[in-house]
């Protein structure tokens, strides 16, 4: 009886905190499909029109390319520098890892804000471009995220015996790395990825800061279209929350299929590589506020 | 073997190293070196920290944001920690699955945050139109451009942010626990007294240090909300440092200084506190 009861209590506190997490999401998506909205607590109409001008909106189409491609040059840059790294540092100098450990945790002590200042006062006016100490920014901001990623991966998969192993059969290392153990830390790589794919697709503090005006992103193309037409902005909030929910959607389906593999192999290890992304201590570099 | 040949790889991590270096390291001595440096001649001056320190203005941001964040974290962790424990209680596969849209929920802050909170609670907000047509006083006297309004919002991304932290430690505490301590005749207040808060302590610390610092270090919820009118440190920071006609970058790096070492202290005792958590469960 007393657990039914518990459930019930239970149950009630997560309704009511997923209707509070929910109403934001929802007030956006009435605003974006109504033209008006303002002395009554229901839209009153109902219309696409606004998704409709945000397709034929060159300044969004832009703002959305340049997003992607900050993002996708960014994460190109961050893979192939800290996946090696972070190997290597695991495998062959544990004194390095211990200090990256601490390095790495320096984003969290200085919001973007504070790191931003720091690239200005260093770049500002310099023959360096900006878009390439945006990169360098969002780089630093995404460290404790991918390092632990990685890290949590590689001892999931036991990579010091893997590597091993590769060796005794004859494997020189950067065989190793690319055969053995690459492949095998492939699915928490992609889980880490896509979620901080969503971290910089979502940027605004350094990239308002450091270029600003000049190279438009998604969110700073919402917060102009946000004084100018709120249903419009809305309109992008919309699109955009729904890219991110696709992600989500994929990341759970990934992960539990990770889960399904590791049934089938019954592998005593614990494999946290494919569980990684719930590691809360990641999480933070995700929530840019 | 492992002893002699990882040498010829340090040439691997020079990549990383430079990158951490010239956009972090440099960047940051550059800041304090700045922060010693008058803006007018370009010499060596103690001048930007008595400014700051005399000046009531950059104070006051100091204490606004350290309010807003100190409310908003101990509200948002009384309620992360009853979500928390109400997920505790469901089975497995969906526990999982809500805590993947928790981490979308601790996405949606910054400017779609913002916007949200201004339909609904703002001027002409749908909840304010619907308490005023109750004739219910629940809002009138509430203002979303202002610092309730930042604590109001920045609770929705700190709840969130508050359950990823401590959801972990609270699956940790075991039925059995409980059991044992109903059949030694404990009731429900003893053994969270005893046993329960005293399990989930460190990491409830922990937690709080941690969503204070992401409090702090709010800019784009707070920028988008409030433009500069609210006296906050990241808004007044980013206002010195970036090119506008008050720019005195000076003054932003003595500021962005002394932010960085508040975080870094809070950010060791955090640290420090999740140490021993581990330490007690080892």
């Amino acid at each position: 009886m007393t657990k039914k009861k518990n459930h019930f209590i239970a149950y009630s506190t997560l309704v009511i905190f997923g209707l509070y997490m929910i109403f934001p999401f929802i007030s956006t998506g009435l605003y974006a499909t109504s033209t008006a909205w303002s002395n009554t607590i229901l839209p009153e109409d109902f219309t696409f029109q606004w998704f409709v001008a945000l397709g034929q909106d060159p300044n969004f189409i832009a703002a959305l390319l340049r997003s992607v491609s900050l993002t996708l040059i960014t994460l190109a840059v961050v893979l192939i520098i800290m996946v090696p790294t972070v190997c290597l540092v695991y495998l062959y100098f544990p004194k390095v890892d211990n200090f990256l450990k601490g390095l790495v945790l320096m984003p969290y002590a200085i919001p973007s804000v504070i790191l931003a200042t720091g690239l200005l006062r260093m770049y500002a006016g310099s023959v360096v471009p900006m878009y390439a100490v945006l990169v360098g920014g969002l780089f630093i901001g995404s460290l404790p995220f991918m390092y632990q990623g990685i890290r949590n991966s590689l001892e999931g998969i036991g990579a010091k015996s893997l590597m091993e192993s590769a060796e005794i059969l004859g494997a020189n290392t950067l065989q190793s790395f690319l055969r053995v153990i690459v492949p095998n830390i492939r699915l928490g790589l992609l889980i880490t990825t896509l979620l901080i794919f969503a971290g910089f697709f979502g940027e605004f503090v350094l990239t308002n800061l450091l270029i600003g005006g000049n190279y438009e992103t998604i969110r700073i193309y919402m917060l102009r279209r946000m004084s100018e037409n709120g249903h419009l902005a809305s309109a992008v909030m919309v699109a955009y929350f729904t890219l991110l929910l696709l992600l989500s959607l994929l990341i759970t389906r990934l992960t539990s299929a990770g889960k399904v593999k590791r049934k089938e192999r019954r592998s005593k290890r614990n494999r946290r590589a494919v569980g990684s992304f719930q590691n809360p201590s990641e999480t933070v570099s995700l929530t840019k506020q | 073997m492992k002893t002699k040949r990882p040498n010829k790889y340090k040439l691997w991590l020079l990549p990383f190293f430079t990158v951490t270096a010239l956009f972090l390291i440099v960047p940051l001595v550059l800041m304090v070196t700045s922060s010693f440096t008058s803006g007018a001649t370009g010499a060596f001056t103690f001048s930007n920290y008595t400014e700051v320190f005399t000046n009531a203005f950059y104070y006051q941001s100091f204490l606004n944001s350290g309010m807003i964040a100190l409310f908003s974290s101990v509200v948002g962790l009384l309620l992360a920690i009853i979500v928390a424990y109400a997920m505790t209680c469901l089975p497995n596969k969906i526990q999982d699955k809500i805590s993947v849209y928790i981490n979308l929920a601790a996405n949606f802050a910054g400017v779609p945050l913002a916007f949200a909170f201004i339909i609904l609670v703002g001027n002409s907000g749908a909840f304010r139109l619907f308490f005023d047509g109750l004739s219910i006083p629940l809002l009138s006297e509430f203002n979303l451009y202002s610092w309730q309004g930042l604590t109001l919002t920045y609770l929705y991304f700190q709840i969130p942010l508050g359950i990823l932290f401590i959801y972990p430690s609270l699956k940790k505490m075991r039925k059995e626990w409980k059991e044992a301590a109903f059949l030694l005749g404990a009731t429900n207040a003893m053994y969270w007294r005893k046993i329960g808060l005293p399990n989930i302590m460190p990491s409830i610390a922990g937690t709080f240090i941690i969503m204070f610092a992401n409090g702090m270090g709010t800019y784009e919820t707070a920028y988008a909300l409030t433009g500069s009118n609210v006296n906050l440190i990241t808004i007044r920071i980013a206002a010195l440092v970036s090119g506008d006609i008050y720019a005195q970058p000076e003054v932003g790096s003595t500021l962005a200084i002394i932010f960085a070492m508040m975080m870094l202290l809070i950010l060791a005792t955090s640290q420090i506190l999740l140490k021993r958590v581990r330490r007690d469960l080892a």
